[in-house]
């Protein structure tokens, strides 16, 4: 289509800019929030242990080569052998510290707690934007789009005829959802760039491949299906007082759903989708991080189990030679 | 540790303080950051900065970490009442406070009253079990009171918890080979080149005990990290230099001349 919509002005000082200034507000607001409704989690022994573990079994696996043969292969048995190894974990364990974090109501409380902080604003400010700022085009992207982002990017404009290019309110208020991150690091300090997108693609070290977006979009199923179970338990808990047999069928529907994404991925991504539920980067519950500590104790037990060991230490010694005659020279 | 474009910088920071130039406020706050034990200068310069309430004004919020500085400062060149002063503004501003708590069982430390210190840091570590500083003020107590298998037992139980921390496993390595226990000596130094191979400090305390520790297989092992060390500073460690011909030296009566 080579015709050329002339945008109004008024929809730039209207719609675009106060979209923007809004989001940042809300940015700004939901984090003195989070600040003050931010509570002190004592550390656990147990998890704060096998933190410091695999960050020992990590050292070892990079410096491997620069220690002798026989201390590598002890510690590389302390690490790994099948008895008391330090990262060996025993298969019930594993399993146990994962269905016990859905079955625990308390926990499901300070997971609503935090992705009430997030969850809130976003619908609310969704919402306002497809109430007021739908039905017409708002901005034009100044690239050249296939026809096939129409249905994401033009979602309030009913023409089919319109150039992809031109589109919704909608996806300025995604863009802006993205986007503003840089911002908020210059407002708030380096490390309190927390937006939603940046929660959401920490992994700790799992791999998560955020380019893959079936798994984000999978993810984030699983996350709104999870805020929502827990906004139900909540009022029928506390508000209604309902009795343990509701409370029952959502443990039972929130660990059916887990059973189908346990199957749609490998146990690794897992352990990181868990970590995206709770959502919160500071305080991740004692059963969430155990069971992504057994996973990574796990992991980690087989990178150390499969590292070569091949002392470097020869190579230094002629390297120091060349130092030498060329110092003397 | 300290490197040396830091010491440099930490150095002429020191200078130009002495000799009535500004930058008092930068060279503490460098003394903090490096944790350089300078605690003569800290004190004469936090004291002229503390007492005079003008200059003290224009700190705002980080007044309070000057007097926390100070006060260790004080303790360390035992001028224990200006201490005691800091701590006691210090804890009518945060009471209850785990750091304060800490800073006043130091005092009871630098006072001698090593009973009550650790009664102190034993209520402390009730409420606050993994605090690390703390678990180290109990090291450092028992080192001090010269019990040094005290120290060595209190070492070993925080570092099965605490594994990862190098400092921990840099004191224990000293202490072992103070108290000439070479083999565990050599593992902890072990510990350390895992974490940091390309520090030569710790190859060459490794070398080193190894070639205490004798034998055919240590003093060859040996050999090669004096060479390593040589090879991290590009030949400028006389130690290592020392510690490789010393090393060859029975080897010309093993394996008869070798090259180089």
């Amino acid at each position: 289509m080579a015709e050329d919509l002339v945008l109004d002005t008024a929809i730039r000082d209207w719609v675009l800019v106060p979209l923007s200034v809004v989001m940042v507000l809300i940015g700004v607001l939901r984090y003195f929030v989070a600040k003050l409704m931010r509570s002190f989690q004592p550390p656990d022994r147990k998890v704060l242990k096998e933190g410091q573990v695999v960050l020992r079994a990590r050292n070892l696996k990079a410096g491997a080569n620069f220690i002798p043969a026989k201390s590598f292969r002890a510690r590389r048995f302390y690490f790994t052998n099948e008895e008391n190894g330090l990262l060996h974990v025993p298969k019930d364990q594993a399993q146990n510290a994962q269905a016990q974090m859905f079955s625990d109501p308390n926990m499901a409380m300070d997971m609503m707690k935090k992705n009430l902080s997030m969850i809130i604003p976003q619908t609310l400010t969704f919402a306002w934007v497809n109430f007021f700022f739908s039905g017409f085009v708002a901005a034009k992207i100044p690239f050249p789009l296939t026809q096939r982002f129409r249905s994401m990017l033009q979602n309030g404009i009913d023409l089919s005829t319109v150039d992809v290019s031109y589109v919704s309110s909608r996806s300025w208020y995604f863009l802006n959802l993205f986007g503003l991150r840089g911002l908020f690091s210059l407002i708030l300090g380096e490390e309190n760039a927390q937006d939603d997108t940046q929660r959401m693609m920490q992994m700790g070290g799992f791999g998560f491949d955020p380019t893959k977006c079936l798994n984000i979009l999978l993810a984030m199923e699983l996350y709104h299906f999870e805020v929502v179970v827990a906004v139900v338990w909540y009022i029928a808990d506390q508000l209604v007082g309902a009795n343990a047999l509701l409370v029952d069928l959502l443990h039972a529907l929130v660990e059916g759903k887990m059973g189908d994404l346990v199957d749609a991925f490998p146990s690794t991504k897992l352990a990181g989708l868990v970590r995206l539920v709770t959502h919160d980067e500071e305080e991740v519950d004692v059963a969430a991080r155990a069971a992504e500590l057994h996973h990574s104790l796990s992991a980690e037990k087989d990178s150390v189990d499969i590292v070569q060991h091949e002392w470097v230490l020869p190579k230094m010694e002629q390297r120091a030679e060349e130092t030498l005659r060329k110092l003397v020279k | 540790m300290v490197g040396a474009a830091e010491e440099a910088q930490l150095n002429r920071l020191e200078s130009q303080v002495d000799n009535g130039g500004g930058g008092v406020w930068e060279y503490l706050c460098l003394v903090r950051k490096l944790k350089a034990r300078r605690s003569e200068k800290v004190l004469k310069h936090g004291l002229s900065i503390l007492n005079d309430p003008k200059s003290r004004s224009r700190l705002g919020g980080d007044e309070w970490t000057l007097y926390e500085q100070v006060a260790i400062a004080a303790m360390d060149c035992q001028w224990l009442d200006v201490a005691k002063d800091c701590i006691a503004t210090l804890s009518k501003k945060f009471t209850g406070s785990l750091r304060v708590g800490r800073l006043e069982a130091m005092l009871l430390e630098a006072k001698g009253a090593w009973a009550d210190a650790e009664k102190a840091y034993a209520r402390l570590l009730e409420d606050n079990p993994l605090d690390q500083a703390m678990h180290k003020r109990k090291v450092a107590m028992a080192k001090a009171q010269g019990n040094i298998s005290a120290a060595v037992d209190f070492l070993n139980k925080y570092l099965e918890i605490f594994m990862a921390d190098h400092d921990a496993w840099r004191e224990l390595a000293e202490i072992y080979v103070s108290l000439q226990m070479y083999k565990q000596a050599a593992f902890c130094y072990e510990e350390l080149i895992l974490s940091q191979p390309t520090v030569p400090l710790y190859h060459l305390a490794y070398a080193e005990v190894l070639y205490t520790m004798g034998g055919l297989e240590n003093l060859q092992a040996a050999k090669k990290y004096y060479a390593s060390t040589i090879n991290l500073t590009g030949g400028k460690n006389t130690r290592a230099l020392y510690g490789v011909c010393l090393v060859r030296y029975p080897g010309y009566f093993t394996h008869g001349f070798s090259p180089s």
